[in-house]
C-alpha cells in the first residue's frame, strides 16, 4: 500500500485505540473490576457494608476479550450471511456484545453479594439499574473501538489473522493495558482518599475504602466522575500507544521490502523501547527527589 | 487416516523449535514484574494486572507483529525479532504510563522492596518504601526486567507460531493456515504463561527478586509439557493440506 | 449452610461426560439427515459447561495462586489443541472420542507436571486438569458442530477455525466454566446457585454459535430458541437462588444501621 494510504489509516487505528483503551479503563471504573475491586471484595469483611458495584465478570482481559469476540462475531456474520454494510454490522455487533455484557455484569454483582450475606451485605437493585446501563454504554464504545482497529487492520493494512481473532488479542490486550495503568488510579487513590495522599495503601487499611460521597453515599458513577479526570484518558493513551508504536514500526520500515527494512524495524522498536526506559528512570529519579525518603535512615545517624 | 509417524518424523526440527518456544515463554514470565491485585492499590512494586494475563497481552503483541510481518517477509529473524519487539514495546507503552499514574496520580516514587539497593541504578530503596506496603511502581530494574521478559516471551511466541507455519506445504498467505497456526499459537501461549504463574505464586518483582531463582522449575514444566502440545499440534496443521477441501 | 444438599463430583463428571458425548454425536450422526438436529451439539456443551464450572469451583477453593482466569484458559488452551488434533485425524465417528480423550490425557499430563515439576500442593489438581480439559474439549465439540453442521476436519477449519468464531467457542466457553466461580466467591457461595449460573452463561454460548451457523435457517432458529430459553430458565433460578441466599435483595436503601450490623 501507498505509504502515506498506510499513514492515514495508522492515524485512525490509533484514534480508535486511545478511544477503546479510555472507555475500556472507565468501565471498570464504574462497575469496579479486576484488581482495584478485590478491595471492594474485601470491605464488607471488614465492616465496611457499601454501595458501590462489584462486577467482578472475571479478570479485565479476559472479559474484554470476551466482549470484543462476541461483538465481531455478530458482525462478521451480518457481513457474511445477511449482507450489511460494515460499519451497520459493526454497530449492531457492539451492541449485541454490550448486552451480553450487562448480562455478566448484573450475574457478577447478585453472585458476588450473595455470597457474602454473612457479612450483611444487601443486594441494591437500584443502584445495579442505574449502573448496568452505563457498564453497557462503556462495553459498546470499547467494543467498537477495537472492532475499528481490528477491522482497519485486516482489510487495508493486510493482516492475516482472522477479524475475530484479531478482536479477541486485541480485547486481552486492552484489558491488561487498562487493569496495568487506569486501575492504579482507582485503586490507589479514589477508594482511599481518605487515606493520607503520595502513600501506598497501609495494609491495615485495607478493605476500608471510602463509602460516602460528596452528598449520600458513594457510588461506582462517583468513581467514574474521579477516574475519567486522569486515569481513564492515561490509558487511553496507553492503549493507543500499544497499537500505534507497534503498527508504526512496521510501516516505516516495511519488512516486506526485504530484510534490511525487518531489521530496521526491530531496531526502531528497541530504540522506543529504550527511550521509554530512560524516560522511566528520569521520573525515578525526578520523584525521590521531590518527594524524598518516608524514613530517616537510622544508619547513617549512628555512624555520625 | 493419515500418516502420523511421517508427519512427526519429518518434522523433528520444527517440534524441537515449538519446544525450545513453550519453555522461553515459562522463563519469561518470571522476568515480568508482576504486583497482581496488590500493585493496583500501590501496595506492591510491579504492573497491577496478574501473571498470566500481562504475559499473556506482551505475548499476544507479539503474535500480532508476527502474524503481519510472517506474511509479507519469511526470513526467520525477521519474523520471531518482530514478535520479540512488538512484546517489548507492549510492556514499555504500558510500564511508562504506569509510572505517569504512580507519580502523579497517586505521588508515590518507584521503588523496590525486595532490594535495598537498585542493581542498576544504586539507588537506596528501603526508605522510599511508604508504611505498610512491599513498594510500589516501577523500579528502572523492574523496566529493565519487564524488557527481558516482553523480549524472550515475544521470541517464544513468534518461534512457535514459525515452526507451526513451516510444518505445512501450504503457502504461508493460505488464511486457512493462518488461522489454525494463530488459534493454536494462542492455546499454547496460554497454557505455557498459566504453569509458570503456578510457579510463582503471586506476585514478582522482575530478576532481583528471590522468587525469581524458581524459574527452572516452570522452564522444566514447560519444556516437558510442550513435548506433547508440539507434537499434536504439528500432526494438526501438517495434515491441513491432506484433508483436502482447502 | 447447603453442604447436605451438595450434588456429589461423580455425579456431575457423569453428568458432563454422558451428556456432552452423547449430545455431540446425536448431533453428528442426525445433522446429516436433517441440519436441525445440531442442537443435541449445544445441549452437550451445556452439560459439559457445568461439569467444567464444578471441577473450576473445586479446584479453585484451594487457592490457585492466580487468578481464577487462568485455569478457564487453561482449560479451553488444552481443549483447542486436542479437538483439532482428534478431528485432523480423518477417523470418521471416532474424531470426537479421540479429541476428548487426548484433551484428558494432556490434561493429566499437564496436572501431573504441575504437581511433581512445579510443586503444587493441591490434592485434586491431575484429576481436576485431566477434567476440566475434557469438558473443554466436550464444549469445543458441541459448539463446533453447531457452527460448522458437521465435524469433517476440512469443514471445521473452514467454517470455525478461519472465520474466527473458534475464538468465540474458546471464550464464551471458557467463560461459562470460570465466570460461575469468580462471580460467586466468597464465604456464602452455593453449588446449586454457582452451576445454574454455569448453564445460563452456557446459554449465552449457545445462542451465539446458533447465531453464527452455517448449518441453515431452521439450525439457526432452533439453536438460538434453545440458547435463549436455556438462558431465561436458568436466569429465573439463579435469581431465585440469589434472593434465597442474599442477606437482603431491596430496592432502594441506605447502608444497614448500626443496630443492624450488631
Amino acid at each position: 500500500m501507498e505509504p502515506l494510504i498506510s499513514m492515514g489509516v495508522l492515524a485512525l487505528i490509533g484514534a480508535a485505540a486511545t478511544i477503546a483503551g479510555a472507555s475500556e479503563d472507565l468501565e471498570s471504573d464504574v462497575g469496579s473490576q479486576s484488581n482495584a475491586n478485590s478491595q471492594v471484595q474485601l470491605a464488607p469483611q471488614m465492616g465496611y457494608v457499601h454501595r458501590i458495584y462489584n462486577k467482578a465478570i472475571a479478570g479485565e482481559p479476559v472479559s474484554n476479550a470476551l466482549m470484543c469476540t462476541i461483538g465481531a462475531t455478530g458482525a462478521l456474520v451480518l457481513i457474511k450471511h445477511f449482507g450489511f454494510s460494515p460499519l451497520f454490522a459493526l454497530v449492531i455487533g457492539s451492541l449485541i456484545a454490550a448486552m451480553v455484557h450487562g448480562s455478566y455484569s448484573v450475574t457478577a454483582i447478585m453472585g458476588r453479594e450473595a455470597s457474602q450475606a454473612r457479612f450483611k451485605q444487601p443486594i441494591y437493585l437500584d443502584l445495579i439499574r442505574s449502573h448496568t446501563p452505563v457498564i453497557m454504554a462503556f462495553a459498546f464504545l470499547t467494543t467498537f473501538s477495537v472492532m475499528i482497529v481490528s477491522y482497519l487492520m485486516v482489510y487495508s493494512l493486510m493482516h492475516p489473522f482472522p477479524f475475530v481473532l484479531l478482536c479477541f488479542l486485541w480485547g486481552v490486550v486492552v484489558g491488561s493495558v487498562g487493569s496495568a495503568t487506569g486501575d492504579v488510579h482507582l485503586g490507589a487513590e479514589r477508594q482511599f482518599q481518605a487515606t493520607e495522599f503520595g502513600a501506598g495503601l497501609n495494609a491495615s487499611q485495607s478493605g476500608n475504602i471510602v463509602r460516602k460521597g460528596e452528598s449520600g453515599l458513594r457510588n461506582g458513577i462517583d468513581n467514574l466522575w474521579f477516574c475519567s479526570k486522569f486515569g481513564g484518558p492515561m490509558t487511553g493513551v496507553s492503549f493507543g500507544m500499544v497499537v500505534f508504536l507497534g503498527t508504526w514500526i512496521l510501516v516505516v520500515f516495511d519488512p516486506a521490502e526485504g530484510n534490511l527494512e525487518g531489521w530496521l524495524s526491530n531496531i526502531l522498536g528497541l530504540v522506543i523501547v529504550i527511550v521509554l526506559g530512560i524516560w522511566n528512570w528520569h521520573i525515578e529519579k525526578e520523584t525521590r527527589e521531590k518527594y524524598g525518603p518516608y524514613k530517616e535512615d537510622k544508619g547513617e545517624e549512628v555512624s555520625a | 487416516m493419515i500418516d502420523i509417524v511421517g508427519l512427526i518424523a519429518s518434522n523433528l526440527i520444527w517440534i524441537l523449535a515449538i519446544v525450545i518456544g513453550g519453555t522461553l515463554i515459562s522463563i519469561s514470565v518470571h522476568f515480568i514484574p508482576v504486583g497482581g491485585a496488590p500493585a493496583a492499590m500501590a501496595q506492591a512494586t510491579g504492573i497491577g494486572t496478574g501473571t498470566v494475563m500481562l504475559a499473556a497481552g506482551a505475548g499476544i503483541a507479539g503474535i500480532i507483529a508476527a502474524g503481519a510481518v510472517m506474511a509479507v517477509n519469511q526470513d526467520l529473524w525477521v519474523v520471531i525479532g518482530a514478535a520479540a519487539v512488538g512484546a517489548a514495546v507492549m510492556l514499555a507503552a504500558t510500564m511508562i504510563v504506569a509510572t505517569w499514574i504512580y507519580a502523579y496520580g497517586v505521588g508515590v516514587m518507584p521503588v523496590s522492596a525486595k532490594v535495598k539497593y537498585d542493581p542498576i541504578t544504586k539507588y537506596r530503596q528501603d526508605l522510599y518504601v511508604s508504611q505498610g506496603t512491599e513498594g510500589h511502581g516501577i523500579p528502572t530494574v523492574a523496566y529493565v526486567s519487564a524488557t527481558i521478559g516482553g523480549l524472550l516471551g515475544g521470541l517464544g511466541a513468534g518461534l512457535a507460531y514459525y515452526a507451526l507455519m513451516k510444518v505445512s506445504t501450504l503457502p504461508v498467505t493460505n488464511l486457512n493456515l493462518v488461522a489454525v497456526v494463530s488459534t493454536f499459537t494462542i492455546g499454547f501461549f496460554f497454557i505455557n504463561s498459566v504453569i509458570p504463574s503456578y510457579n510463582i505464586v503471586g506476585t514478582i518483582e522482575g530478576f532481583h527478586d528471590p522468587k525469581f531463582k524458581k524459574w527452572p522449575k516452570a522452564a522444566i514444566a514447560s519444556f516437558l509439557a510442550s513435548i506433547p502440545l508440539g507434537i499434536l499440534a504439528v500432526v494438526a496443521v501438517g495434515s491441513l493440506a491432506a484433508v483436502g477441501g482447502l | 449452610m447447603t453442604e447436605k444438599k451438595m450434588i456429589p463430583p461423580n455425579t456431575l463428571l457423569a453428568f458432563g461426560v454422558v451428556g456432552g458425548l452423547v449430545g455431540v454425536y446425536l448431533a453428528y450422526f442426525l445433522a446429516p439427515m436433517n441440519p436441525i438436529f445440531v442442537f443435541f451439539g449445544a445441549l452437550g456443551a451445556v452439560c459439559a459447561s457445568v461439569w467444567g464450572a464444578d471441577v473450576v469451583r473445586r479446584v479453585a477453593s484451594y487457592g490457585l495462586g492466580t487468578g481464577v482466569p487462568s485455569i478457564g484458559m487453561l482449560a479451553l488452551g488444552m481443549g483447542i489443541i486436542a479437538v483439532l488434533f482428534g478431528l485432523s485425524l480423518g477417523l470418521g465417528p471416532a474424531g470426537p472420542l479421540v479429541a476428548f480423550i487426548t484433551s484428558c490425557v494432556i490434561g493429566a499430563i499437564i496436572g501431573i507436571i504441575s504437581k511433581k515439576v512445579v510443586g503444587m500442593t493441591i490434592p485434586i489438581m491431575v484429576s481436576a486438569t485431566t477434567e476440566i480439559a475434557g469438558a473443554g474439549a466436550l464444549l469445543i465439540l458441541g459448539l463446533s458442530i453447531v457452527i460448522a453442521g458437521s465435524l469433517d476436519f476440512g469443514v471445521v477449519v473452514t467454517e470455525v477455525v478461519t472465520t474466527g468464531f473458534i475464538m468465540m467457542i474458546y471464550i464464551a466457553g471458557g467463560m461459562a466454566m470460570l465466570h460461575p466461580h469468580n462471580s460467586n466467591l466468597g464465604p456464602d457461595e452455593t453449588q446449586d446457585r454457582l452451576l445454574a449460573l454455569s448453564a445460563e452463561k452456557a446459554g449465552i454460548a449457545v445462542v451465539l454459535s446458533g447465531f453464527a451457523s452455517v448449518a441453515g435457517m431452521g439450525a439457526i432458529a432452533v439453536t438460538m430458541l434453545i440458547g435463549l430459553f436455556i438462558w431465561y430458565i436458568f436466569w429465573g433460578k439463579y435469581y431465585g437462588f440469589v434472593k434465597r441466599d442474599a442477606y437482603k435483595v431491596i430496592d432502594v436503601g441506605m447502608l444497614p444501621t448500626e443496630e443492624e450490623m450488631q
